[in-house]
C-alpha cells in the first residue's frame, strides 16, 4: 500500500460487475481523499448506481478491490461500513413509521447507544428540516421530505465518506435547492462526498473532482478546469429548430471542424473546432439537410461538451 | 442490542397495521368460537318441565344434569317444551308431574314423561334417564325399609340414606386412555383447539412471506446491510421478529380457547415447547418463501397454498387417526403431523414433555434446516 491510499478515504481498483449479458461496470478505479467531494456524472444506465453499490458494500463485485479508510471493504465487512453513509438511489425508509422512529432505527443499527444517540436524531432531523413534523408517519410526507429523511438516515453516525446516489431525482426545484445546500455544508464541515448525478450542473456546483462514466467506464477524471482542459480549442454549439434534426446532425458530422454532433430535443448539439469560423457553413448544412433553424447559441464549455467530446453523445438525450 | 432493534421495528410496524391484528388475532380467535359453537357443545341436553318444584324432583333434575356429557334446560310448560324438542333446541324432554314429591314420599309409584327426537342420542339419554331414576330409586327403597323398620319419620329416613349413599363404597372415576387425568370440559373441541393452533400459526408465519418481500421491495432490509451489522444480526432480526409474532398469535390461541371454552393445554413445558419449535418452522418456511419469491403477487397465493394443504395432508383438517395406515406415513413429511401427535399424547392422554421428546427433536431438525436455507437464500438476493 502506498502513501496516497493510506491517506485516502476510498480507493477502488479495478471494479467489474456482470449482470448476465449486461457488463454493468468495466474496471473501474478512482480514489477520494478526506473530505473531498467526487462526482460520478454519467447517463442513464452508466453503470453508477453498480459502482456505488459495490463501494458501499452492498454488491458483491466481480472483481475489484474497495478500500475505505483503510479496511478493505466487501459485502460481509461489518467495521469498515461504520465510516460510510449510504443513500440509496430509491428511497429506503418505513413509510408506516415516523421520521423520528426510522432514524432510531437506523441509528442503532449505526451501533450508537442509549443518550447519544437520541440526541444525534435531534440534530439529524435539525439538519434535515423535518423537526416539527418528526413524528408524523413517512408516508404522509411530501415527497421532498422522504428525500430528506433517506438522507438523514446516511448521516446518522456523522460518516467520513457520505455515499449519495442520484439524491435529486424526482425532486421539485425547492427541495433540490435545499438537498444541495446541505450537502455543501456536510461536505464544507469535512466529510468526503462521494456523489452520482446525470445533472452537469450539480456536479460542476458541488464537486472537487468529477468522473465521467459511460458504459461502464471511466472515461476521464479531474476537476472542472482539467476536465475542460481536454476540449482543447473546442467550443460548444447549441442549434435550435424544426424539420430533420436527424439528417441535419449527420451532415454536420462531416465537416471536418466538428467533432460530434447530437441530437437533442428540437435541437442539435456540436462540438467544433474554432465555432466562429465555421458557424455559416455549419447553418447552410443544416438548412439544406431540411432544418429551419431557431437560434444559435454558443456556450461556455462545460462538463456536459466534455462529455459530448468523450462519447460523441449528449449526457442527456 | 442490534437484533432487538430490528424486533421491536418488526413489531412496531406489524401492530401498526389495522389488518395485520384482524388476521393475527382476531380471525383466529373468531374461528375458534365458530368451530366452538358447531362442536364444541359436545353435551346433549335435555329440558325439563318440573310441574312442582319438590326436593325429590329438583334432586332428579340434578343427578340428571351430573351425568357426563348431559345438561338439562328447564322449562315452564309443556307446550314450550314440546316444541324445543320438535326443532331440536334440546335433544329431548321429560316432564314431572305436580305430585312426584308427594306420591313419592307416601310411598306409592308415580309416572314420569320422556320423550326424545328420533335420532342417535335418544337411546343414550335413555340410559342416562334411566340410571339416574333408579339411583333415586335405591334411595327411596332403602328410605322405606329405614321408615317401616326405625319407626323414623321417611322423610329423615331419607337423609340418612342420602348421607350413607355420600360414603358409598364402589365409585367410577373416569381416566383418559393413557391413565391420565380425563380432560374435563373442552370435549370435542379440545382436539380442533390444537389443530387449528397449528394450521393457523403456520398460515400467518408463511404469510410472513408477503410482509418480507414488502420489506424488501422498500429496500430497507438492504439498507440495513449498508450500515455497520453483520448478516447475521439482520437475518436473526428478521426472523425473530417473525417468530414473535407468531408466538403471540399462539399465546392468544391457548388464552382465549382456555377462557371461553376450557380447553386444556397439558403439560405446560411440552405444550410450549412444541408450541416453540413448531413456530421456528413455520417461520423458517415463511423467510424461504418471502426470499424464493420476488412479488407479494406471487408469495401470497404460495403462502396461502403451502399453509392448507400441509395443514391438510398433517391432519389439522381431519385428525391423522382417521387416515389410512399409508396416508399416515405421508402425513410426517409436514411439521403438523409430528405436532398433531405431540398434541395428542400431551392433550389426550395427559403426557409430558419426555413422551414428546422425539416429536420437538425432529421439529427441531426441520427449522434447523428451513431456517438455514432461508437465511442463505435471503442474503443471496439482498447482495447479488
Ligand atoms: N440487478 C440488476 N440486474 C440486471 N441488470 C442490472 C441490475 N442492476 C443494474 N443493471 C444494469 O446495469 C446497467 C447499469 O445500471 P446502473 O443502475 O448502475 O446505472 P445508473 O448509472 O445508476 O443509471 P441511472 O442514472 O438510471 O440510475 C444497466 O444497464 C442496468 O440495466
Ligand atoms: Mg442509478
Amino acid at each position: 500500500m502506498n502513501r496516497e491510499q493510506n491517506s485516502s478515504v476510498l480507493h477502488c481498483e479495478g471494479l467489474r460487475k456482470r449482470f448476465g449479458e449486461i457488463e454493468a461496470v468495466r474496471g473501474v478505479s478512482f480514489e477520494i481523499a478526506p473530505g473531498e467531494s467526487y462526482g460520478l456524472l454519467g447517463p442513464n444506465g452508466a453503470g453508477k448506481t453498480t459502482t456505488i453499490s459495490i463501494v458501499a458494500g452492498l454488491l458483491e463485485a466481480d472483481a475489484g478491490e474497495v478500500t475505505v479508510a483503510g479496511n478493505r471493504l466487501t459485502t460481509k465487512s461489518v467495521a469498515a461500513k461504520a465510516a460510510i453513509g449510504f443513500v440509496p438511489q430509491d428511497l429506503a425508509i418505513y413509510p408506516d413509521l415516523t421520521a423520528r422512529e426510522n432514524l432510531s432505527f437506523f441509528v442503532k443499527l449505526y451501533g450508537l447507544r442509549g443518550k447519544a444517540n437520541r440526541a444525534r436524531v435531534k440534530e439529524v432531523l435539525e439538519i434535515i428540516g423535518l423537526s416539527e413534523r418528526a413524528d408524523d408517519q413517512a408516508k404522509k410526507y411530501s415527497g421532498g421530505m422522504k428525500r430528506r429523511l433517506n438522507i438523514g438516515i446516511g448521516l446518522l453516525h456523522s460518516p467520513k465518506l457520505l455515499i449519495l446516489d442520484e439524491p435529486t431525482v424526482g425532486v421539485d426545484p425547492q427541495s433540490r435547492n435545499a438537498i444541495l445546500e446541505s450537502v455543501e455544508q456536510l461536505s464544507g464541515q469535512g466529510m468526503a462526498v462521494l456523489y452520482t448525478t446525470h445533472y452537469m450542473e450539480e456536479a460542476e456546483r458541488l464537486c472537487d473532482r468529477v468522473g465521467i462514466i459511460d458504459r461502464g467506464e471511466l472515461k476521464a477524471e479531474g476537476t472542472r478546469e482539467e476536465l475542460v482542459a481536454l476540449l482543447g480549442e473546442h467550443d460548444k454549439v447549441h442549434l435550435t429548430g424544426s424539420g430533420h434534426l436527424e439528417a441535419a446532425a449527420k451532415a454536420c458530422a462531416e465537416i471536418d471542424a466538428v467533432e460530434a454532433a447530437s441530437v437533442g430535443q428540437e435541437s442539435i448539439e456540436l462540438l467544433v473546432e474554432g465555432a466562429s469560423a465555421i458557424l455559416p457553413e455549419i447553418l447552410t448544412t443544416a438548412s439544406s439537410a431540411g432544418v429551419t433553424v431557431h437560434s444559435v447559441e454558443m456556450e461556455e464549455p462545460n462538463l456536459e461538451a466534455v462529455f459530448l467530446h468523450l462519447t460523441g453523445r449528449a449526457l442527456r438525450d | 442490542m442490534k437484533v432487538l432493534a430490528i424486533v421491536k421495528t418488526e413489531l412496531t410496524r406489524t401492530f401498526r397495521w389495522r389488518a395485520n391484528i384482524f388476521f393475527l388475532l382476531i380471525m383466529p380467535m373468531g374461528l375458534i368460537l365458530l368451530l366452538g359453537v358447531a362442536f364444541g357443545n359436545s353435551a346433549t341436553r335435555i329440558g325439563v318441565v318440573e310441574k312442582e318444584k319438590g326436593q325429590l324432583a329438583s334432586q332428579l333434575v340434578a343427578t340428571l344434569g351430573n351425568q357426563p356429557g348431559l345438561d338439562t334446560k328447564s322449562y315452564d310448560n309443556l307446550g314450550s317444551l314440546e316444541r324445543a324438542v320438535e326443532r331440536g333446541y334440546v335433544s329431548a324432554g321429560l316432564v314431572l308431574g305436580s305430585n312426584y314429591d308427594q306420591r313419592l314420599q307416601a310411598g306409592k309409584a308415580v309416572t314420569i314423561r320422556y320423550f326424545a327426537r328420533p335420532d342417535s342420542t335418544a337411546p343414550q339419554i335413555r340410559v342416562a334417564l334411566e340410571s339416574s331414576v333408579a339411583a333415586q330409586g335405591s334411595a327411596l327403597v332403602a328410605a322405606r325399609i329405614v321408615h317401616s323398620e326405625q319407626g323414623r319419620s321417611f322423610k329423615s329416613a331419607l337423609r340418612r340414606v342420602n348421607a350413607v349413599k355420600a360414603t358409598a363404597p364402589v365409585g367410577v372415576s373416569l381416566l383418559a386412555a393413557g391413565g391420565g387425568k380425563y380432560p374435563t370440559g373442552g370435549g370435542q373441541f379440545q382436539q380442533s383447539a390444537s389443530t387449528q393452533l397449528l394450521l393457523f400459526a403456520f398460515l400467518s408465519a408463511l404469510n410472513g412471506a408477503v410482509w418480507l418481500i414488502e420489506t424488501r421491495r422498500l429496500g430497507v432490509a438492504r439498507r440495513m446491510l449498508s450500515t455497520p451489522s453483520s448478516s447475521r444480526e439482520i437475518m436473526l432480526g428478521i426472523v425473530l421478529g417473525r417468530w414473535v409474532i407468531t408466538l403471540l398469535q399462539a399465546a392468544m390461541i391457548v388464552f382465549f380457547s382456555w377462557l371461553i371454552f376450557s380447553v386444556h393445554w397439558g403439560d405446560p413445558f411440552g405444550t410450549g415447547a412444541i408450541i416453540l419449535v413448531f413456530s421456528l418452522v413455520a417461520v423458517g418456511a415463511g423467510v424461504l418463501i418471502g426470499s424464493l419469491c420476488s412479488s407479494a403477487q406471487q408469495a401470497g397465493p404460495i403462502a396461502m397454498i403451502v399453509g392448507l394443504v400441509f395443514a391438510a395432508i398433517g391432519g389439522s383438517m381431519e385428525p391423522l387417526q382417521y387416515f389410512p395406515a399409508t396416508m399416515r406415513k405421508i402425513a410426517h413429511i409436514t411439521p403438523h403431523a409430528w405436532a398433531n401427535d405431540a398434541f395428542g399424547t400431551l392433550l389426550s392422554n395427559g403426557g409430558n414433555l419426555a413422551n414428546v421428546w422425539l416429536d420437538v427433536v425432529v421439529l427441531g431438525a426441520y427449522a434447523a434446516v428451513l431456517l438455514t436455507l432461508a437465511t442463505w437464500r435471503l442474503r443471496r438476493v439482498l447482495t447479488t
